[in-house]
């Protein structure tokens, strides 16, 4: 089920907060739990199984390198008492310290082997099923899963004690179709106690509001100029279509998934979550690098926590830097899906990101005028982006490597054009030539920041009031179709 | 998002005192503003729908939703699946014509002569006759040129557009199509420019008023899946194609057979089947009257052996690329109907 669906706003939503508003605080957790299965399984439920399965295993898992954890901590604590106590006994001393590290090991071997068995469940699905077959959140709920583990035996965070809680870590249904990813030391504290109050499902309905507009008025609008440049084929298109096109499946995908967390942080948000941001007005982003800093936040930190500074980050020098920036960016590649086109999206941002960096290095080195060139020119940076992105997000967008070749092609004339219909590009301008505008103006922080000034104004709650009703009415009108296109 | 630090907890917790009223008021709006939406759009049937004949269906997604490892497709398309096979008792669209539909109640939809006896006033000329013999009795094609298409109106849904767009007839041809037209808005729906002011749009059957056509080509039906029974579309069909006959009284019409889509979107789940397709198309093939209403099959030209459309012509299973337009267009071409009075 998806927040931007009837079912979900009419029906699950008010009835979801009515009960977990009911619900004496105590249990706020069980009827959270309750609420998220609900939500999973009338999304999926042939994969409702593996999740369960791979939360309770998980638990276990936790509960014992946790364990261990918890053994050194306590050793620690009471190490003059032990020493005293076993000064005259080397022996069983020895023995101790033996059995801690072989302890110790052990827990290495059980992580090791307990991410291999989450991740590698993961990589089967990416790999042999069709990319509709993929078991619904698997992607999110694994990372986070593996994020508690490796935290949980870094001694991080403790292991959660209680299998509701951990339970409702991993499947709280706002964050559990796709993300953010939320490390389990973020959401520890509201887990055991946190308060529901009309100010935080206030504030958290309205931050919903504006993910559900981002979505439905914006993505799913832009999204129709994607589509009819698809169906076209991409022979038949102009090179300016063809960049309209690449730029429209760029808004789309940004106020998709922004508007997607944000709908998250505003759902966690009413029971009194605070789930970290996902997005920070990327596109207004100067670099490719910078890009990625903004954009889905958190799984650039998942990557960076558990990936890129293990490695090494980059401390070891420029040449183990790009070997792990290579590795991460395949692995990101890998993340959203098994076929190479992903693999060739990430490779591309990885050399963007590489030759940046040492563009950033050789400025550094050789400045210009006593001010860095890129601060001069301060509208380039963004033009640069502007043109570099659309261009990646189409090798993320088209799945058969033959047609991303076409087109691509097209969009640098490379490919000679088949059948074009004159002036395309005009026309498409002239059906969406608002929506851009529209769209380029909530790129901006601007909205974000006269949101911000007038939360509290009645003002802006009959208009967000308003906002809502307008998307439930296109949705409605839609025929309550995730891609929207009932009509032929 | 910044506004994430006022919605935890902390905020609120730092302002111990009740809940004021300016902390409820947008949840309260939205209600009020939901029950005057739901009003004023008269939605509140996805309410009452529910809750009156729906219990069925709430039950019925309970009790699949306990039996997980029965069966493999999920809860939304049970919902979807209950919707269009209740859509033949109650569905609000399908409400306008229930009657009809009910009433002839065999459901072998291969014979259109039970629809046909309902409507009295169908006197199109030994129909019935014509049924049976159609293939013995044989009409000669002859291959054209695009200037055939001069005097000629396409009509259809946004495959006729995309007809339009790539078939290179835009300067000889007519073309009154428009995305989403189904049989039951056909002449309704304000669709057609007129030349010389910019905004103005009049519907097909003011436009097919104003300016006769020798050749009328007819390609709509797959909008129409969705809602109602193929008897319901084959009797408006037929009512459309009657009046079509009654506004351009000289001209030719071909009734194109509605194209089928590809295997994999046939499969995929939903209301759009290829057997669908198949069962109105031989309701459509059985109107013509091979004299002056005549069936053409398009899809002998993008079909492969099994009926359904070649996946490589197409990216959505449903519209043919640009580059492949042209095959239909040829099929158009090559299947002139040469007319005894023609010269």
């Amino acid at each position: 089920m998806v927040f931007s669906s009837i079912e979900f706003l009419l029906f699950f939503l008010p009835i979801f907060f009515i009960l977990y508003g009911l619900t004496p605080n105590r249990c706020k957790n069980v009827t959270l739990l309750a609420g998220s299965l609900v939500f999973y399984t009338l999304g999926e439920r042939r994969y409702l199984p593996l999740l369960v399965v791979s939360v309770a295993v998980n638990y276990f898992v936790g509960r014992f390198l946790g364990a261990g954890v918890k053994d050194k901590r306590v050793n620690d604590k009471n190490k003059n008492y032990s020493k005293v106590k076993y000064k005259n006994q080397n022996g069983r001393g020895y023995e101790l310290r033996y059995r801690e590290r072989n302890r110790r090991e052990w827990r290495k071997a059980v992580l090791f082997f307990a991410l291999m068995g989450n991740l590698g469940t993961l990589l089967i699905f990416k790999s042999h099923a069709a990319e509709e077959a993929l078991p619904l959140g698997l992607s999110f709920y694994t990372f986070q899963i593996a994020s508690y583990l490796i935290d949980v035996c870094r001694g991080d965070v403790p292991a959660e004690r209680s299998f509701f809680k951990f339970a409702v870590y991993i499947t709280m249904f706002p964050k559990l179709v796709s993300g953010p990813l939320v490390s389990y030391g973020e959401v520890s504290e509201a887990l055991d106690n946190r308060r529901m109050s009309w100010r935080n499902v206030q504030h958290g309905l309205k931050l919903f509001t504006l993910g559900l507009a981002a979505k439905v008025l914006l993505a799913d609008r832009i999204g129709l100029l994607w589509n009819d440049v698809q169906v076209r084929g991409f022979e038949s298109i102009s090179t300016p279509l063809a960049w309209m096109g690449a730029l429209a499946f760029s808004l789309k995908i940004y106020f998709d998934f922004g508007g997607y967390s944000l709908m998250a942080m505003g759902l966690g948000g009413m029971m009194g979550f605070s789930l970290p941001d996902n997005f920070k007005t990327p596109y207004m982003a100067r670099s490719v690098r910078d890009f990625y800093r903004r954009w889905h936040i958190t799984l650039g930190r998942w990557f960076c926590d558990y990936v890129y500074i293990p490695l090494g980050g980059n401390r070891r020098g420029e040449l183990c830097t790009v070997r792990n920036l290579l590795i991460v960016w395949a692995l990101t590649g890998l993340w959203h899906g098994g076929r190479g086109n992903f693999l060739l999206w990430g490779i591309l941002l990885w050399m963007l990101i590489v030759v940046e960096r040492q563009m950033q290095a050789f400025l550094e080195r050789h400045p210009v005028g006593g001010e860095s060139i890129w601060k001069q020119l301060s509208i380039f940076p963004h033009l640069y982006l502007w043109a570099v992105i659309p261009v990646t997000w189409m090798c993320f967008a088209i799945t058969d490597v033959r047609e991303l070749a076409v087109y691509l092609g097209r969009m640098f004339g490379a490919v000679p054009q088949q059948i074009v219909l004159r002036n395309d590009w005009s026309r498409a301008l002239q059906t969406y030539g608002e929506l851009f505008g529209l769209c380029f103006l909530a790129c901006t922080p601007m909205v974000r920041r006269i949101y911000r000034r007038c939360r509290d104004s009645i003002v802006m709650d009959v208009a967000l009031a308003v906002l809502f009703w307008i998307c439930v009415w296109r949705i409605m009108a839609e025929g309550n179709n995730p891609f929207m296109y009932t009509n032929f | 998002m910044a506004d994430s630090r006022a919605v935890n907890g902390r905020l609120s917790g730092r302002r111990r005192k009740r809940p004021s009223a300016a902390d409820k008021i947008y949840p309260m709006l939205l209600v009020a503003f939901g029950c005057i939406c739901l009003t004023v759009t008269g939605s509140w049937h996805v309410y009452t729908d529910p809750l009156l004949g729906g219990g069925r269906k709430l039950f019925d997604a309970f009790s699949a939703s306990v039996s997980l490892w029965s069966d493999s497709h999920s809860p939304a398309e049970d919902a979807e699946d209950a919707d269009s096979s209740g859509g033949q008792q109650n569905s609000p669209q399908g409400g306008e014509s229930p009657g009809a539909e009910e009433a002839p109640d065999d459901q072998q939809n291969t014979q259109p002569d039970g629809s046909q006896n309902e409507q009295p006033d169908e006197p199109d000329t030994g129909r019935e006759d014509e049924t049976e013999p159609e293939e013995p009795k044989g009409v000669s094609y002859q291959t054209v040129e695009d200037d055939y298409f001069a005097d000629a109106v396409f009509i259809g849904d946004s495959r006729t557009v995309g007809l339009f767009e790539y078939g290179g007839l835009e300067e000889t041809g007519t073309f009154y199509a428009s995305t989403g037209l189904t049989v039951h808005k056909l002449f309704t729906n304000k669709i057609v420019p007129v030349p010389g002011q910019k905004k103005k749009k009049i519907t097909v059957e003011e436009a097919l008023s104003q300016n006769q056509f020798a050749k009328v080509y007819l390609m709509i039906g797959i909008n129409e899946m969705g809602t109602g029974t193929p008897e319901s579309f084959l009797e408006k069909y037929a009512e459309c194609v009657k009046h079509i006959q009654e506004l351009q009284p000289d001209a030719v019409i071909y009734l194109q057979s509605i194209m089928s889509v590809t295997g994999e979107r046939s499969e995929q789940g939903d209301y759009i089947t290829n057997e669908g397709i198949d069962i109105r198309n031989e309701g459509i093939a059985a109107m013509a009257d091979n004299e002056r209403i005549f069936y053409l099959d398009v899809n002998e030209a993008v079909c492969d052996e099994t009926g359904a459309m070649i996946p490589d012509y197409t990216h959505d299973g449903v519209h043919l690329k640009a580059q492949y337009i042209s095959l239909w267009k040829d099929y158009l071409k090559c299947h002139a109907v040469a007319l005894d009075d023609s010269p």
